[in-house]
């Protein structure tokens, strides 16, 4: 060290280079840490495993709810009587026109094979439901029912979109692992061996599908408060009231009316939808405001189900939401209820503090 | 609540082993490939934007996400639906004595969504005559004043849809809208023509049976009771809309099977009128 070196200027310019080389260093060990963390999520278990498993139960429900809603009425709608709509001759979605998607719309004017077709899908709806042979079922029913579902291009929703978006993303996730039947096969001989190659693949894969389900459901979120955003209705707080007084979009006009009689709830329900969605993603990251907006969304699901008459479209959406509720949380929800239930109906329990807690 | 289920500690699994190289290199790829799939699916589900679109180069995009990842999530907005669409169909029979008779006007639309309305779990039976009068009018309100005037025309013969394409064709071009503009407003609405029609004909025949000549829908919008009126007891809804276009010749689809149409409509038609 010479003394011609340790003039002020030098000695700023020593201080400035090793903020500069700190915050390089900082930046990225950073960067580095978070890879390491990512990496161990992603490899560390799979993620949201009850959650996933309960999308796979409400949807087979919401499959097979749909067709059984629309059985009586199926060839009227999607049907030899529906070939007015000009489907039969050129279909409307692209999908009955990619082949291993054309199964309904090749039978649609055989009504014993159309029937038949339908009653099989709702053999899968089930199946899949409860979760036997996954792997199997579940493209099988993912070709059939988006054949299905395209066939009727006018009496869609987007619903059908998500539904269809979701079990794509679900090839690449292990929604059968817990509440299945499949589970208690796996439970006596798992597919692959802990801590193998073909494991460590599927854990990665399955992580990678609830970030892209999350990230799907969203932006889905976000991109619809962004829309409700732009309208006069929605920014002065009485938007829900509209569709309600319609007959199509106010299936229930006495509960609509009732509803929509004070102005304040009306208002509250107009932003909040607005507010929910837009910051439904953010609201995720801490535990009391991802309560606040599962729970939330939750009761926006059951209105536009039920008031709106949208059921099937609002159920693929609850049942998306549920992999956002840990599976700790999934896990003291049945444990309290097999609790309750094994209290109620007069058993031994095997947790005195509950017992004294109920009692 | 049962907390010692919550306190038992979560072993995580299979971190144990340390996967292979070739593993986190597959990994690596499927991050990758998320990545991609989150990115492009957040451009296409925000409200439209060409220019943060310019970041995908060319067709990617739309090519990547159509058909499988196809989905449009401005539902209810910007502004929600707030009236209701009309199909009501009437035709002309031939009676039983050799002449022809003008029947009233039956409402497809009260008997398709009185099959919705006060069911928690409604068919989508109960929709379509909305969704056919609603593309109907949007189709005939893009058409200009002189086309209206051809379309309130009747069009009875076979193969009517030929005399009426040929009679908008024929009518000038108002407010220069380009030839390309022009044809694809009269072929869509020569779409719209042809599928009311082929509906109509089916909602007739259930009605009044194979005796239908002609065919005749009128098309109507009306707005709900305004928000701020909707407690005021003298507060009407607002007049509707009304198309009328004329008579038209039945239109029937190949493969169309009348009897799986009719038994559904009439029964529900009668559960209403009843």
């Amino acid at each position: 060290m010479s003394e011609q070196a340790q003039t002020p200027v030098a000695r700023f310019g020593a201080f400035i280079g090793s903020l500069i080389s700190a915050t390089w260093m900082a930046t990225m060990n950073g960067i580095g840490n978070a890879v390491a963390w990512f990496e161990n999520w992603l490899f560390g278990g799979k993620k949201a495993l009850y959650g996933l498993a309960v999308t796979r139960m409400i949807f087979g429900v919401t499959a097979f709810g749909l067709l059984a809603s629309n059985f009586s009425t199926r060839l009227y709608t999607f049907g030899s009587g529906s070939a007015w709509n000009g489907e039969l001759a050129a279909p409307l979605s692209d999908f009955p026109k990619i082949w291993i998607f054309s199964a309904f719309h090749a039978v649609a004017a055989n009504d014993v094979a159309f029937t038949a077709l339908y009653l099989l899908l709702a053999v899968l709806a089930v199946l899949f439901c409860i979760g036997w042979r996954f792997r199997i079922v579940h493209p099988i029913f993912f070709v059939m029912w988006v054949s299905f579902i395209e066939m009727n291009d006018m009496v869609g929703d987007q619903g059908d979109n998500m539904f269809r978006i979701a079990l794509i993303i679900m090839f690449f996730a292990d929604p059968a692992a817990r509440w299945s039947l499949d589970a208690r096969r796996r439970a006596k001989k798992e597919w692959f061996a802990e801590g193998s190659s073909p494991r460590h693949i599927g854990t990665v894969l399955h992580n990678l599908a609830l970030i892209a389900l999350t990230a799907q459901v969203a932006f889905v979120y976000g991109s619809g408060g962004l829309f409700k955003a732009q309208g006069n209705p929605w920014a002065h707080g009485y938007a829900v009231y509209d569709p309600l007084q319609t007959t199509r979009f106010g299936t229930w006009p006495v509960l609509s009316d009732l509803i929509t009689a004070w102005g304040p709830m009306v208002a509250i329900g107009t932003w909040g939808s607005i507010l929910l969605q837009g910051a439904f993603l953010l609201a995720l990251l801490s535990r009391p405001t991802r309560l606040l907006a599962l729970f939330g969304i939750l009761g926006f699901h059951v209105m536009i189900g039920v008031l709106m008459g949208l059921p099937w479209f609002s159920l693929t959406l609850i049942a998306i939401d549920s992999i956002f509720i840990r599976d700790r949380s999934w896990k003291r929800i049945t444990e309290g209820i097999g609790e309750k239930w094994r209290t109620a109906m007069g058993g031994e329990s095997s947790k005195p503090v509950a017992v004294a807690e109920s009692a | 609540m049962v907390r010692d289920a919550a306190a038992k500690p979560q072993p995580t699994t299979a971190t144990a082993a340390k996967p292979k190289t070739w593993v986190r290199l597959v990994a690596l790829v499927a991050v990758l490939f998320t990545g991609w799939h989150v990115f492009a699916s957040f451009l296409w589900i925000a409200p439209y934007s060409e220019n943060a679109r310019e970041v995908v180069p060319g067709q990617l995009l739309t090519n990547y996400m159509i058909p499988f990842f196809g989905q449009s999530w401005s539902v209810f907005a910007p502004e929600p639906i707030n009236g209701d669409y009309h199909f009501n169909v009437r035709a002309i029979i031939k009676t039983s004595d050799g002449g022809t008779e003008e029947t009233g006007w039956v409402s497809a639309t009260d008997v398709e969504l009185s099959m919705i309305q006060y069911n928690l779990v409604p068919p989508r039976a109960g929709i379509q005559s909305s969704e056919v009068a609603s593309s109907y009018k949007g189709a005939f309100d893009s058409m200009q004043e002189v086309d209206r005037a051809v379309i309130a025309g009747d069009f009875e013969v076979e193969n009517w849809e030929v005399g009426l394409r040929a009679a908008l064709e024929s009518q000038k071009s108002e407010g220069g809208s380009s030839p390309a503009n022009r044809s694809a407003t009269i072929d869509e609405l020569m779409r719209e023509e042809h599928r009311s029609t082929a509906y109509a004909t089916q909602v007739a025949r259930a009605i009044w049976g194979d005796s239908v000549q002609q065919v005749q829908y009128r098309v109507s919008r009306q707005n709900i009771i305004p928000f701020a009126q909707r407690h005021d007891p003298s507060a009407v809804r607002p007049e509707p809309m009304v198309v009328l276009p004329g008579w038209r010749g039945p239109v029937v689809e190949e493969g169309q099977n009348d009897g799986n149409f009719g038994d559904v409509f009439r029964a529900q038609f009668e559960r209403i009128t009843r």
